[in-house]
């Protein structure tokens, strides 16, 4: 068969072409020493090293490299009792080529790409957002719509991961019917939306004509053609025709509208024969709007955008800034950095035991919850240093929440700012909202608090535990006389456990004086004073979260590159990809050049090329 | 749906309509004599259920002692003792492409499908592969109201496991319409109550005229604006396409019910009342409306039973034949301790170091889902359809993906089927099969028993031997 021959050879061909420093060095040597339990067989740790077959593929696979390059720089890797070991010169070199990939992923030492978005559908919270600002529903009609699921960092606006199925279209639908509803039967907001009546000078299809212009504007987001409407003013014609009066015979236009694909997609539009272009103003009022606000652009971006004014560099700043000043910004508190840190889980999924925990009232489950947004949004409102996410003299409490961490003289179901005397206490690290999502429902877990601080504060997760590990109790309350401590630390004398926990342990046990609500104590379950002594690999000892602190804060590098991706992923609704690294690290130098304010990075993000541009291809 | 309007009826009568706006699908009452399902041997429609277990079993408690039709039901399948006779214990069944990847995802996502899912933290979300549900759904789906029903407890988990790398979005669906298309389930009874059961109200046909001209328009544009995208772009219009015509093929299908007559069975109709009430005493709101909009948090036991409830009534009334249903997500956390005897969470306790005391709590909160399980059965064998009973015509396989979830044991899965002895499944056995058999050989011989056609799933080219 000459051309399956033919063909076979061009694939020899293009893996040959690909070769490069990494693939002559680096390659052989992960297949002869990793390969076997790292491969396309294995995957020990969730690590595998076979893809690694070029610079190219190391790019796309690099968060696994700095792990793959410490491991191997230890010793710890491959391990001692293997057959086959690596000589020193072979670690150094095997270290050295991974570096210098990580080196120039940092440096951007390859081509630039924008990279390209995936068609994003409103997600559940934008959907509601949405409907608010276009008609001034305030009932969440996308409260039943089944949860969207999460892709790249961790964030439910990703394109990818959302789908429209047949059931989600049908609570659309009705959705729509509710909304429209809402609106024809109360006579105010009827009239208002009827932006253009009949009159003798207004003939009614001229009057629908306006009317849906308008509105479809808004709800699309952008310039309205003869084409888009034609549709609408056919159905609004035929229900004429049928007898309806001219509101009703609207109303099936408006249903439309609330289903249409160009109103529950964010298109935007593919410029042929390029490779690369900057997205038009209305692009950019809707991209900028869905970050700052989860909802559409309001009038004023879209006027902005009309006059093909907003991506002017000065406007553009001056319209986040305005933006971040509304109350419409809190939703980068509760879903930017809600599900971030993890304390939008305090809403649904976290479960404290009620009868351990009977001060775990749902008022204080509020509570919690508003603390972490009241918090960020004074971050974001008062243009604060994103350090003090890791520490800050101030909190926000009501009554409750105050009387749950000892604090006195706070009264009011209300929220209000307060000074803490407790430099244990502040930041995010100290807030109850963490402290229980962190937990499990019984007793506090430093191993998950510990894999929280290296995962989602510092961007470094631990690889995951092998499957036979075990698990130890779901209760602290002990009545074989060793403390939970004692049996951690003797669980954890495994060898395979021993690597990475020695890691994870230490931060969480930092932590221990804050029970599995967020209290303060000194006395665990079984009365016995709280051992919050920790020790780090390389002998780095503390033991009060005030000093795990101060540790973050004087090496704040990993935390600064990891808000600085997540907060690019959050604004991209797209995984990272490699070509991104070289983007954050001019973010986190941006933040470091402003005194780390918090409003310098969303404005970094917003002027980023990635978030102005879009690629032919990803 | 042409021929659900050239249906001769034996007994044609005009229903009643119950409170505002019930609507009903057919029901089959023996003077009624039924729909023809498409291929199938009975003049009884079949049904498939599959009832997904978190987590994987203790090892030890599952397998049955002996095989063939003389065997003694182990201890975590105790419960259904009173169903042995309708029972296939099949001990052996593994899904190789589940062997690769992590300890959950690939083998949840993957469990109906028999391929292994893409790992991705979400550019790329891919199953491999139809699962067996909706290729029967395809096929039997098209002359109900629904071509199939997928239920849960728990919503879609959300986030990204960073130790693996996979999205927990896998870990939540196990109902693949497509290899890219994940079906949510539906976690509100009253969501899905309404949707089944009360989607019409009075002047309908006018409605229904209404939504037929919005899809089409939004179905129209929506092709136009496909036309100017890029091709992942263009997928995901596509999909929002499909699930236009699936909608229109609903509402067509209601209106010629309702052209039809609707048929409704005193019983059936009574059933419907009792879960309607249910569902309210369980969610304990003030309003529909807030039932409607309120995340379930209740009694778990109560939940899934309701859930089951649902699948029950909506197989009786012919409104799906084809139904799923996740007890949990894969690795929930879920605190069982409301269980005598279990103190923590469903995933931790399934690590149980082979420690005698979590060992134990394993197995009861194993033993609590079969329990469950029995609870759909019993409702089954009472409802009379025919000569027997609606299990005779319906197949509900209940397991896990993975055998001992302390080391996430892909091989000899936990699985039992349960009915189907008028749809031809020879029942009130234990199979024990060569290790190595493909599970999906059941799903083939599932689906063929059902009148679907199969030819190849996942590693399997034929159905298993001696069951159907």
């Amino acid at each position: 068969m000459p051309v399956r021959r033919l063909i076979s050879s061009l694939i020899v061909l293009s893996t040959a072409a690909i070769a490069d420093d990494f693939s002559a060095k680096a390659t052989p040597l992960l297949s002869k020493y990793c390969y076997d339990c790292h491969g396309a067989e294995k995957q020990k740790g969730g690590i595998e090293t076979h893809h690694l077959t070029s610079i190219e593929a190391a790019f796309r696979h690099h968060r696994f490299l700095e792990n793959i390059a410490e491991q191997v720089e230890s010793g710890e890797m491959p391990p001692d009792d293997e057959d086959l070991l690596p000589t020193d010169a072979e670690r150094r070199m095997l270290v050295d080529e991974i570096r210098s990939v990580l080196k120039k992923l940092e440096t951007g030492d390859f081509p630039k790409n924008a990279g390209r978005t995936t068609v994003r559908r409103l997600n559940r919270n934008e959907y509601n957002y949405t409907v608010r600002d276009l008609f001034g529903i305030d009932f969440l009609p996308g409260r039943e719509f089944p949860a969207d699921g999460a892709g790249g960092e961790g964030f439910d606006n990703v394109g990818d991961s959302m789908f429209v199925q047949p059931a989600l279209l049908e609570k659309y639908i009705a959705a729509a019917k509710k909304i429209v509803a809402s609106l024809y039967d109360n006579p105010v907001q009827l009239d208002r939306i009827l932006v253009v009546k009949t009159s003798e000078k207004v003939t009614p299809v001229q009057a629908a004509r306006a009317t849906l212009l308008t509105h479809a504007s808004l709800a699309f987001r952008r310039r309205v053609t003869d084409e888009d409407l034609a549709p609408m003013l056919a159905l609004f014609e035929k229900k004429t025709a049928a007898g309806e009066s001219f509101a009703e015979a609207l109303r099936p236009a408006f249903q439309a509208l609330l289903i249409h694909p160009a109103f529950l997609f964010r298109i935007e539009a593919d410029q042929p024969g390029k490779t690369e272009w900057k997205i038009d103003d209305f692009e950019l009022a809707t991209r900028l709007s869905y970050f700052l606000w989860a909802s559409m652009p309001d009038r004023r971006l879209l006027k902005l955008a009309d006059e093909g004014k907003l991506s002017e560099p000065a406007t553009l700043r001056a319209e986040a800034l305005r933006m971040l000043a509304d109350p419409r910004s809190e939703s980068l508190s509760r879903h930017f950095a809600g599900q971030w840190l993890g304390f939008d889980e305090l809403r649904e999924v976290a479960a404290p035991d009620p009868v351990r925990f009977p001060s775990f009232t749902p008022t204080l489950r509020f509570a919690m919850y508003r603390e972490s947004v009241e918090f960020f949004n004074h971050l974001i409102r008062n243009n604060r240093p994103v350090l003090e996410l890791i520490h800050a003299d101030y909190t926000f409490a009501n009554a409750e929440l105050a009387t749950h961490y000892g604090i006195p003289g706070v009264s009011g179901s209300q929220l209000q700012r307060i000074t803490l005397t407790d430099p244990n206490r502040g930041g995010i690290i100290g807030q109850a909202s963490v402290l229980t999502t962190t937990s499990m429902p019984l007793r506090t877990s430093p191993v998950k608090r510990g894999k929280w601080i290296l995962d989602t504060i510092l961007g470094t997760p631990p690889p995951p535990p092998p499957p036979d590990a075990g698990v130890l109790p779901g209760d602290d309350k002990s009545t074989e006389g060793l403390s939970f401590r004692d049996m951690l630390e003797v669980h954890r004398t495994k060898a395979s456990c021993a690597g990475c926990h020695e890691k994870i342990d230490p931060l969480g046990f930092g932590l221990e004086n804050f029970d599995a609500i967020g209290r303060w104590r000194t006395r665990d379950a079984n009365g016995a004073p709280i051992d919050s002594r920790a020790i780090l690999p390389g002998d780095i000892i503390f033991s009060t979260p005030k000093e795990l602190k101060d540790l973050l804060l004087s090496s704040d590098e990993l935390f600064l590159r990891n808000i600085s991706r997540k907060m690019l992923a959050y604004a991209l609704g797209r995984p990272l990809e490699y070509y991104d690294e070289a983007v954050v690290t001019d973010l986190v130098s941006e933040l470091r050049k402003n005194d780390l304010e918090i409003q310098s990075l969303i404005l970094s993000v917003i002027t980023s090329h990635p978030f102005q541009h879009r690629s032919a291809k990803r | 749906m042409a021929n659900l309007q050239s249906q001769k009826w034996l007994m044609p009568r005009r229903s009643f309509l119950r409170g505002a706006g019930a609507t009903l699908a057919l029901p089959f009452l023996d003077a009624m004599r039924p729909l023809m399902a498409a291929g199938s041997s009975s003049s009884l429609p079949i049904r498939i259920a599959l009832l997904y277990m978190p987590n994987g079993v203790r090892p030890d408690r599952w397998t049955p002692e002996g095989d063939g039709s003389r065997f003694k039901l182990s201890p975590i399948l105790s419960p259904l003792e009173k169903h042995r006779e309708d029972l296939l214990v099949l001990t052996g069944l593994q899904n190789k492409a589940s062997f690769t990847g992590d300890g959950h995802y690939v083998k949840t996502g993957g469990w109906l499908t028999g391929t292994t899912i893409t790992k991705t933290t979400g550019s790329d979300i891919a199953a491999g592969g139809i699962s067996m549900d909706q290729i029967a759904a395809q096929q039997i789906g098209r002359n109900t109201k629904l071509p199939s029903l997928e239920l849960g407890t728990e919503p879609v988990a959300t986030g990204v496991d960073t130790n693996v790398n996979y999205t927990r979005l896998y870990a939540s669906h196990i109902s693949w319409k497509t290899s890219t298309v994940p079906l949510p389930c539906e976690i509100n009874p009253r969501v899905a109550f309404d949707r089944l059961f009360r989607t019409r109200s009075k002047g309908s046909e006018k409605q229904a005229a209404d939504d037929q001209s919005v899809l089409d328009l939004v179905s129209q544009d929506a092709k136009r604006l496909q036309s100017k995208l890029g091709s992942s772009d263009r997928a995901k219009l596509e999909q929002y396409l499909e699930s236009v015509r699936e909608v229109e093929r609903r509402i067509e299908a209601e209106a010629n019910l309702l052209g039809a007559g609707e048929n409704l069975a005193p019983d059936l109709l009574a059933k419907m009342d009792e879960l309607d009430q249910r569902i309210s005493r369980a969610m304990g709101k003030a309003s529909r409306e807030e039932e409607l909009n309120s995340m379930p948090r209740f009694d778990h036991g109560e939940h899934c039973r309701i859930m089951m409830d649902l699948m029950v009534l909506a197989f009786w009334s012919d409104s799906t034949r084809v139904s799923s249903f996740m007890f949990g997500n894969d690795v929930t956390g879920r605190n069982f301790s409301f269980l005598e005897g279990v103190n923590g969470g469903h995933h931790d306790l399934s690590h149980h170091s082979n420690d005698g005391t979590k060992l134990d709590q394993y197995e009861r909160i194993n033993r609590w889902h079969v329990e469950q399980y029995g609870y759909m059965l019993d409702r089954m064998k009472e409802i009379k359809e025919g000569d027997g009973s609606l299990l005779d015509t319906s197949m509900v396989a209940f397991g896990s993906p993975i055998r001992d979830g302390n080391a996430h044991d892909p091989k000899n899965v936990p699985i039992v089927v349960a009915g189907g002895s008028k749809a031809g499944l020879k029942t009130g056995k234990h199979m024990v099969y060569d290790e190595g058999t493909p599970l999906c050989g059941l799903w083939i011989s599932m689906l063929e028993t059902a009148g679907v056609k199969a030819n190849q799933l996942g590693d399997a080219n034929d159905g298993l031997r001696g069951i159907a």
